[in-house]
């Protein structure tokens, strides 16, 4: 009993991990038709501030607050200069954020090296249930992915920023008619996904500890949940990613972990040659 | 069938005025000399191979061992230049072909003892048209075409899990691989690596690159460039678009099975890394570099950025990456065309396909 329920918290924990570094990808994807490759690295940068900000002495939740918003800042200024020229061409748009990612994690990799750095959890310890220990600062992750889910679809939906999301990508040309400016929603949308990724980072650094390869293990998964859930709308890619982060988490359980690894890949592939609309199609928010 | 060329000629001659009128004017220079009847590519083409014939004179043995790599490299280039550059697949997981008939090749040398070059070089070329044929036929094929971003994703998946499954097989040798692969052979003479094995990889780059070259030349290869130009439009005259490009997936992975297999003989060992996403991403890379679509470029580019890697490497290791992702980025956003644009005209690139002949005709009567 006490060991399926730890099952059951790891896999809801790496299922939570997966949806938030997802969530930021998921709306860049859905909202501006660009699959960014450089969303790794956006995870990678938010770790790196948080380590940075523990390195020189400040406490390491100051760290991850701010992490959100230099990433996001970053974001804005990269669209403004670079992503803005390749909306017209998706593979030109794959490329250009790969070279894009390239740059970032490299300077990275030479600012720390090629160690592990670990950086420590802010709340530290474990909640105790019974004879049961489950880490504190994972349940925290798990809350925190659910309030920023919340918050996201409040957001997109509620409120009038989200609107003119929402019309800039069903038709932008409409959009921009009824004096929306569109290239700011843009920006704004990207800069917004990248703090989301920046967030992730922050967040999941001191259950991975920060290294140069940590945002490009979830590049390729985060890519093919959003595909499984559905580009186009938010819920799909958060769908998909729940379902992607708890199907690899649970599998190593029932199986070789190898075969576990390839198995999520080869089953997300074969779903989407048949469903290429996804979990959830139609557009809704 | 005639009517429907006549039409396909027409597409592609519409596409390169409609380019050049927008490419500024420091690319007119390459296009008043490819009106003027000065054909650049065949002088390209012609001074490579002069150069590459004649580098082993020049170089130590462990130079030539690492051009011997950049070869068998630019021939790995060549199957994604084929597949990208011709017919607008964007095949992220091109090292799945080159490393899966790398390890076919090396487990045949480990677990059967065959080493003969008339036995492993096939076998590895089938390896590599069989896995492009499983999954270029999965993601391709079917009853509604797939988009480009499908496709793009779905061979770096198939790529990345390849990967994934080495490292975690112990069969496969795990992160570390399958070490010290025997020679090739050939009866009792042993291919080692040295000139004798760049003049080797070197003949089966031209020899590829010529056939490569018929075949986007040929009438198969006039449809598709149209299927890179205009998608739509070819399938409106009938052709089977699906079809056409599984097909050129799966030549371009037999051409990646070939090299790998000489690589893996090559290098002495196979790795993950030689199935997965940095193998795959770096082939982009040569071929953006040098030039997409056009052929001599896919070698070029691999040519470059080995031999820049190579050269920086004692000093600059840790830069160099970042200096390839700059680089990448400005080629990207400035020449999309890679740096073969910068000799090459629009219009040659494109090509003539059977022009000449069609304006003799006219002349006869």
């Amino acid at each position: 009993m006490a060991s399926t329920f730890v099952a059951a918290f790891e896999i809801l924990s790496f299922g939570a991990i997966i949806v938030l570094v997802v969530l930021g990808l998921g709306i860049i994807a859905s909202m501006m038709g660009i699959f960014n490759f450089a969303q790794g690295e956006f995870v990678l940068l938010g770790a790196y501030v948080t380590y940075l900000a523990f390195s020189r002495g400040a406490p390491i939740w100051a760290g991850m607050l701010a992490a959100p918003f230099i990433v996001g800042a970053f974001g804005f200024v990269l669209e403004a200069l670079i992503i803005r020229r390749f909306y017209a061409a998706p593979i030109v748009a794959m490329l250009g954020t790969y070279a894009l990612g390239l740059i970032i994690r490299e300077s990275v990799r030479g600012l720390i090296g090629g160690f592990y750095l670990t950086v420590p959890e802010p709340i530290g310890g474990s909640i105790d249930i019974g004879t049961m220990h489950i880490s504190a600062w994972r349940f925290t992750i798990i809350i925190i992915t659910l309030l920023v889910m919340g918050g996201c679809y409040l957001l997109l939906s509620r409120t009038s920023f989200g609107l003119r999301v929402r019309a800039t990508l069903e038709n932008p040309a409409l959009a921009r008619a009824s004096g929306i400016s569109t290239p700011l929603i843009y920006g704004a949308t990207f800069a917004f996904g990248a703090a989301l990724a920046g967030l992730a980072g922050a967040l999941i650094v001191p259950v991975f500890s920060l290294f140069a390869d940590l945002g490009i293990r979830f590049l390729i998964q985060g890519f093919v949940a959003v595909m499984v859930g559905g580009v186009g709308s938010f819920i799909g890619p958060v769908a998909g990613a729940g379902l992607i982060g708890t199907l690899s988490a649970a599998l190593p359980w029932i199986m070789a972990p190898v075969v576990a690894d390839v198995l999520v890949f080869v089953l997300a592939i074969v779903f989407i040659k048949f469903r290429p609309q996804g979990l959830i199609s139609g557009k809704g928010v | 069938m005639g009517a429907a060329k006549q039409a396909l000629r027409a597409t592609l001659s519409e596409g390169p005025e409609v380019s050049m009128a927008d490419n500024g004017p420091d690319q007119a220079s390459p296009v008043r000399q490819a009106a003027a009847g000065l054909k650049v590519l065949p002088i390209v083409e012609g001074l490579v191979l002069i150069v590459a014939l004649i580098l082993p004179l020049f170089l130590q043995d462990y130079l030539t061992v690492f051009a011997t790599r950049v070869i068998i490299l630019a021939l790995f280039a060549l199957s994604f230049d084929l597949v990208w550059g011709y017919a607008g697949i964007m095949s992220f997981g091109q090292a799945l072909f080159f490393g899966s008939a790398g390890y076919g090749v090396a487990l045949l040398a480990r677990d059967l003892n065959i080493t003969s070059i008339l036995l492993v070089l096939p076998a590895g070329t089938l390896i590599g048209l069989t896995t492009s044929l499983l999954l270029g036929g999965f993601l391709l094929l079917g009853r509604h075409p797939s988009s480009v971003i499908f496709v793009a994703l779905g061979t770096l998946t198939g790529s990345y899990a390849a990967d994934r499954l080495a490292r975690g097989w112990y069969y496969l040798g795990g992160q570390n691989g399958i070490p010290s692969i025997p020679p090739m052979s050939l009866g009792s003479y042993d291919l080692t690596e040295g000139p004798v094995y760049y003049y080797f990889a070197l003949g089966i780059l031209a020899i590829v690159y010529l056939l490569c070259r018929f075949l986007v030349r040929s009438q198969f290869g006039l449809a598709l460039a149209g299927l890179r130009e205009n998608e739509q439009r070819i399938a409106f005259f009938g052709y089977k678009v699906q079809h056409l490009k599984a097909i050129v997936f799966a030549v371009g992975g037999t051409i990646a099975g070939l090299a790998g297999s000489l690589y893996a003989f090559h290098e002495g060992f196979v790795w993950p890394n030689m199935l997965g996403v940095v193998i795959s991403t770096q082939v982009v890379l040569y071929v953006l570099f040098g030039g997409s679509g056009t052929l001599i470029g896919a070698v070029i580019g691999a040519v470059i950025i080995e031999g820049v890697s190579f050269w920086l490497s004692d000093n600059y290791r840790e830069i160099w990456p970042i200096i390839l992702g700059v680089l990448l980025l400005l080629v990207i956003l400035f020449r999309p065309l890679g740096l073969i644009s910068f000799v090459l005209g629009e219009r040659e690139r494109v090509g003539s396909f059977g022009a000449a002949r069609k304006e003799k005709r006219n002349a006869a009567p």
